[in-house]
């Protein structure tokens, strides 16, 4: 298994360094000079020739390609992202101060969401074309097509605009977390139960199922014991496509509820091609899929025994 | 069996029938109930009176001391040396009770009122305002004078390479700074250091504030002591709410008390077209004008709008009063020059832009342009200007022209419109009386840029302008640039803005000075 892990790893490097090559490249893809650019970031409405010269050198912008970009590297490697060109701040404190509101917001709407998606998707399985799964599809396809923002607007609007039962905005406490988290946690919860239907359905066709019921297995057993173990394989793949959110958050979320999140600030430093912002997230988005997918990998084994990770077998 | 089978159904599409009538039945209600402004209990009580401000940015009061908020910070926190008046079309003193313009303007000596006080207790003097100016001048040059010079310790002389009324107008335009204390920095006095705690002499000071979320502020009892004044808020809290519904739901839910807009291009304001919404809810909306115009940009460095004659077409086929009608009138049309009313020599200048759709379809017609298509490119972060420019390719419609619409995102719109890439836009001219002269500079005046309107008819008499230290030969000089454009017809002039604030109505005494609301006399009823 270490070997395993320790070959994985290995593998990520080449994808992280080609991530970060395009990165790195983000800056000089877009029209224009970016030292002019960089300068006109930080409110200098007319830079004069000399001032972009001067930025220029100071940046290293001046050097040829490739060494700006093992400049660049180097720093990143010891943690420096850069410094934002919208507020001077280094990039990483910028991320580091909104993280902790982005991850509660995930971690508290991705565990309602995969606790009720289960129990929805197992319980429209069960039911299979029967009124309880019909009314698990409906909602299902309501939190699909409507949109986030649109939803979390008609929260705002019902719990704390008609009913105050809830602050409209904001973080720090939690009833401020309630309705951004239900908002986030329906749109999740949607997707994810259909496909855990679809999984479960799939391993109750199957024939060990049917010898089980012959065998006279009670039906909760044979759900839990047996076609849930099988399905969680792919639910758990799916699942774990939402766990980029952790560091890219959820922008329409967080600007519908003021929510001090990470991915408000991205977006917004697209908007305002703050790069050094842009480059870092580009990064570590790539860094956490890449640990991400070798974390579930890692979890088939723990599943499924059947699978082993051996020094050149995987089984 | 069928027959218990039949009766479950049955019970079924009752109970379906049931929920799905009470479902509409409470849509009904709630659409009936009138949205009242709540007497709630954020709504401050008699014994703490906070006012909460709900505004789009972040106040940004940490890190360069430069980039803090145009907003609170600016113009409750920090005083300037001068302010400009657009109606008298001077600068009147402020923290410099007057100043000696020498060289032609390349020198201005300023001196100072004496016993003034930072919220610290520290006294504002020389060395203070040349430590904001270095400091500026470092961040951002255009705003700030080359060099400064303490002559003693109310005493400053400001240095600048060229002599102009823009000299004056820097040291008090909004993207600049006003007078804020070396002990802001860490370290104190580095005019490369990082911002502590913003302090100002204005009539409020920096009590707490938390990047992204919100600011705490109270008054400053130098600055009511100076005024003569009693402070009735006890503390001001500004947060910040990036979505614009979400504002207008935070006022109406009384999370906060008060909504501003940003004074800057028409980003994260309060939409117009849900104020009367609010007026008719019982909340109050103040307006005040300011010189900030928006204008239709044909691109005249490029076809087809090099050709004058089409841009008088498009000049024509403009309805300015439908303009004004999809604000629900909160909007003022312009049709008499590219400022409003209120700007020096508008008025003498005499110039009317005309409403002539029959004209503009002459026009086409003769140049045998009819059915031509063009692009206009729209910042789809402005809900104003898309609406705008949805109305303005329905009017050119009517005329013969397809106007193709570009909704761009912020960054990309920007990239067309710095490289010129367009063949029409809407942009604004002027701003808060603040950027008015600056907005000449950035807009018609060296160096030359894509962006830019710099016919030479329009550079002359912007040049004219700013080298003007006589206030009724500058007022000749505005109406030979308001002509000039008017001649020259590359900027098609739509609407004034208006600087709004929407409040509950239990809150009292906001007033407006220099185009910006002022709490210092607010109370909470």
């Amino acid at each position: 298994m270490q070997y395993y892990v320790f070959k994985r790893i290995i593998q990520v490097i080449p994808t992280i360094i080609g991530v970060s090559f395009l990165a790195f490249s983000l800056l000089y893809l877009f029209p224009g000079d970016p030292a002019e650019f960089i300068l006109k970031s930080g409110g200098i409405e007319q830079p004069t020739p000399e001032m972009i010269e001067n930025c220029r050198i100071m940046l290293g912008l001046d050097k040829p390609l490739p060494i700006q970009y093992f400049n660049w590297m180097l720093k990143i490697l010891r943690g420096d992202f850069g410094t934002s060109w919208v507020s001077g701040e280094p990039v990483i404190n910028e991320i580091l101060y909104r993280f902790p509101a982005s991850a509660e917001l995930f971690l508290a709407s991705f565990s309602i969401a995969v606790i009720f998606s289960f129990v929805l998707g197992i319980i429209a399985a069960i039911y299979r074309d029967r009124y309880v799964d019909h009314a698990c599809r409906i909602w299902s396809l309501l939190g699909i097509s409507i949109p986030n923002f649109w939803l979390g607007l008609m929260f705002i609007w019902l719990f704390a605009v008609y009913l105050h039962w809830l602050p409209s905005f904001g973080y720090g406490t939690l009833n401020h977390a309630v309705l951004p988290v239900l908002t986030w946690a329906i749109s999740i919860m949607a997707v994810k139960s259909r496909f855990i239907r679809a999984s479960i359905l799939e391993e109750l066709n199957q024939a060990y199922i049917i010898t089980a019921k012959a065998k006279g297995l009670p039906g909760r057993l044979i759900i839990f014991r047996h076609a849930l173990r099988n399905a969680l394989i792919p639910i758990i793949t799916f699942m774990s496509l939402s766990v980029h959110h952790l560091i890219m958050g959820a922008v329409m979320i967080e600007v519908v509820f003021a929510w001090p999140g990470v991915g408000s600030f991205f977006v917004e430093s697209v908007f305002i091609r703050d790069f050094p912002v842009v480059q870092a997230f580009v990064l570590l988005s790539a860094v956490t899929f890449a640990l991400t997918n070798l974390t579930v990998d890692l979890c088939y084994a723990l599943i499924d025994p059947r699978i082993k990770y051996e020094r050149g077998i995987k089984r | 069996m069928q027959k218990e089978g039949g009766t479950e159904m049955m019970t079924r599409r009752k109970v379906a029938i049931i929920a799905i009538c009470l479902v509409l039945l409470s849509s009904m209600m709630a659409g009936c109930i009138e949205q009242k402004p709540q007497e709630h209990a954020s709504i401050a009580t008699q014994e703490d009176q906070v006012l909460t401000i709900g505004y789009a940015g972040d106040l940004k009061l940490s890190g360069d001391p430069s980039k803090i908020s145009r907003s609170i910070p600016k113009f409750a926190v920090l005083e300037r040396l001068l302010e400009y008046d657009v109606e008298k079309d001077e600068f009147v003193p402020s923290l410099a009770e007057s100043w000696d313009i020498k060289d032609g303007g390349k020198t201005i000596v300023f001196h100072l009122k004496r016993g003034i006080k930072f919220s610290d207790g520290t006294t504002m003097d020389a060395s203070a305002v040349k430590f904001t100016y270095d400091l500026l001048h470092i961040k951002n040059p255009d705003l700030a004078p080359e060099s400064s010079e303490i002559i003693d310790d109310y005493t400053i002389a400001f240095h600048f390479s060229e002599g102009s009324i823009l000299n004056l107008a820097r040291l008090q335009d909004v993207h600049g700074l006003g007078v804020m204390s070396p002990n802001s920095v860490d370290p104190p006095g580095d005019i490369n250091g990082t911002l502590n705690t913003l302090i100002g002499t204005g009539p409020f000071k920096v009590v707490e504030y938390k990047k992204d979320q919100y600011g705490v502020f109270e008054p400053n009892p130098y600055w009511y002591e100076r005024m003569g004044l009693t402070p009735k808020l006890k503390k001001l809290v500004v947060k910040t709410i990036p979505d614009e519904d979400t504002r207008v739901m935070a006022l109406r839910s009384g999370d906060v008390d008060v909504l501003i807009d940003e004074y800057h291009g028409g980003y994260d304001y309060t939409p117009r077209n849900q104020l009367n919404g609010l007026v008719k809810d019982g909340f109050k909306v103040y307006t005040k004008k300011l010189p900030f115009t928006w204008e239709l940009i044909l691109n005249y460095r490029k076809e087809p709008f090099s050709d004058i004659r089409l841009r008088k077409a498009v000049a024509y086929a403009v309805n300015r009063d439908e303009i004004v009608n999809i604000f629900g009138g909160w909007v003022r049309p312009a049709d008499t020059g590219i400022f409003p009313p209120e700007a020096p020599g508008i008025k003498r200048a005499n110039i009317k832009y005309e409403y002539n759709p029959e004209k503009a379809r002459a026009i086409l017609r003769e140049l045998g342009k009819e059915g031509m298509t063009v692009d206009m490119i729209v910042d789809k972060s402005q809900g104003d200007q898309i609406l705008v420019a949805q109305l303005l390719q329905q009017q050119l419609k009517d005329i013969g022209i397809n106007l193709n619409l570009e909704v761009l995102e912020r960054g990309a719109y920007r990239e067309k419109r710095n490289s010129g890439d367009y063949d029409m836009m809407i942009y604004y001219f002027g701003g808060s009386e603040r950027c008015f002269y600056m907005r000449i500079f950035w807009r018609f005046l060296p160096p030359d840029k894509p962006y830019k309107y710099m016919k030479p008819e329009v550079v002359k008499a912007a040049q004219g302008i700013v080298k003007e230290f006589d206030k009724s030969k500058r007022e000749q000089k505005f109406i030979e640039l308001y002509r000039a454009f008017y001649d020259t017809m590359g900027v098609v002039p739509l609407y004034h803005e208006v600087v709004v604030v929407a409040a509950n109505p239990k809150v009292e005494g906001i007033l407006f000075e220099h185009s910006e609301p002022r709490f210092y006399a607010v109370s909470i009823k």
